[in-house]
């Protein structure tokens, strides 16, 4: 065991490290392109997964191992399955779904929209010098660190996460809450 | 590897999100374009902080973190207010949901 963690570590995971961001980093995008267009939604929401587990190994991969964990637990663990609870009780609406009058150009406007900001994001990314930047060694983010930084400057913003996802909670339950009123 | 890549991975992945959020009629297909938006913004912390010469500071890390307790918060209050209208008008379709009145 310890023999192939060995070999395991010794493997030249430098020369990797580009493999494993811009291999996920494809996943990512097919997966998030069939959540976009699928028709299914429970397709969807399974492609949508699909894509946050991609984007979690990128993160584990660029040097955020716990950024990445967070992400599978929450999006993977969490968001998905809301979403699936979602559409599993919000099941019956294509039946009682009306034809909207601007279901022709909806679609057409929104794809222009993307497509003419996917441009100019991409035409300054390229002309950026800023982003010419070359890579510098791989940053280390300790979990130990990250709890100290939570604990001493960033105690603040944690409080208020806190409440916030106190609140949030709160108010959801209440707002799902069946009407007891006739 | 390049911060430019990165970057342009993440704005593919943003406009995915935005084109979803925009032509899908389901309130759920809208609430997954939201949701890959914020994975894109996540992406542009986690690559920003990668190539910052003081990535011993950690603030991607920890804007990332916060960003993605606020998703989640987001994605609760979203389906609950999803399932409520649900309730009210029988339908999903966020054309269907045009009344103020409740």
């Amino acid at each position: 065991m310890s023999d192939l963690l060995q070999r395991f570590n010794a493997l030249p995971w430098e020369a990797y490290s580009q493999w494993l961001v811009i291999l996920p980093a494809g996943v990512m995008l097919l997966a998030a392109a069939a959540a976009v267009a699928l028709r299914n939604l429970i397709h969807a929401a399974l492609c949508l997964t699909l894509s946050f587990i991609a984007l979690g190994i990128i993160f584990i991969a660029l040097g955020a191992e716990f950024v990445g964990l967070v992400q599978l637990l929450v999006y993977v663990g969490a968001v998905a399955m809301l979403i699936v609870f979602a559409i599993l009780l919000t099941r019956p609406s294509d039946l009682a779904g009306t034809k909207s009058p601007f279901a022709g150009i909806g679609p057409v406007t929104g794809i222009l929209t993307g497509a003419g900001l996917l441009i100019v994001l991409l035409a300054f990314i390229f002309k950026s010098p800023l982003t010419k930047v070359a890579m510098p060694v791989a940053p280390s983010a300790p979990v130990a660190d990250i709890g100290k930084l939570l604990m001493n400057s960033y105690i603040v913003p944690l409080q208020v996460i806190g409440v916030l996802l106190t609140s949030a909670l709160i108010g959801a339950a209440v707002l799902a809450m069946e009407d007891k009123k006739p | 590897m390049t911060l430019q890549i990165l970057l342009a991975i993440s704005s593919v992945l943003f406009v995915f999100g935005l084109v979803a959020a925009l032509t899908r009629q389901n309130a759920i297909m809208v609430l997954i374009g939201i949701e890959l938006m914020m994975g894109a913004g996540n992406l542009n912390f986690i690559a920003f902080w990668r190539f910052s010469p003081h990535s011993e500071l950690l603030t991607g890390v920890m804007f990332a973190i916060f960003s993605i307790a606020v998703a989640a918060a987001e994605a609760a209050v979203g389906i609950a207010i999803i399932i409520l209208v649900h309730r009210r008008i029988k339908s999903a379709n966020v054309d269907n949901a045009d009344q103020l009145k409740g």
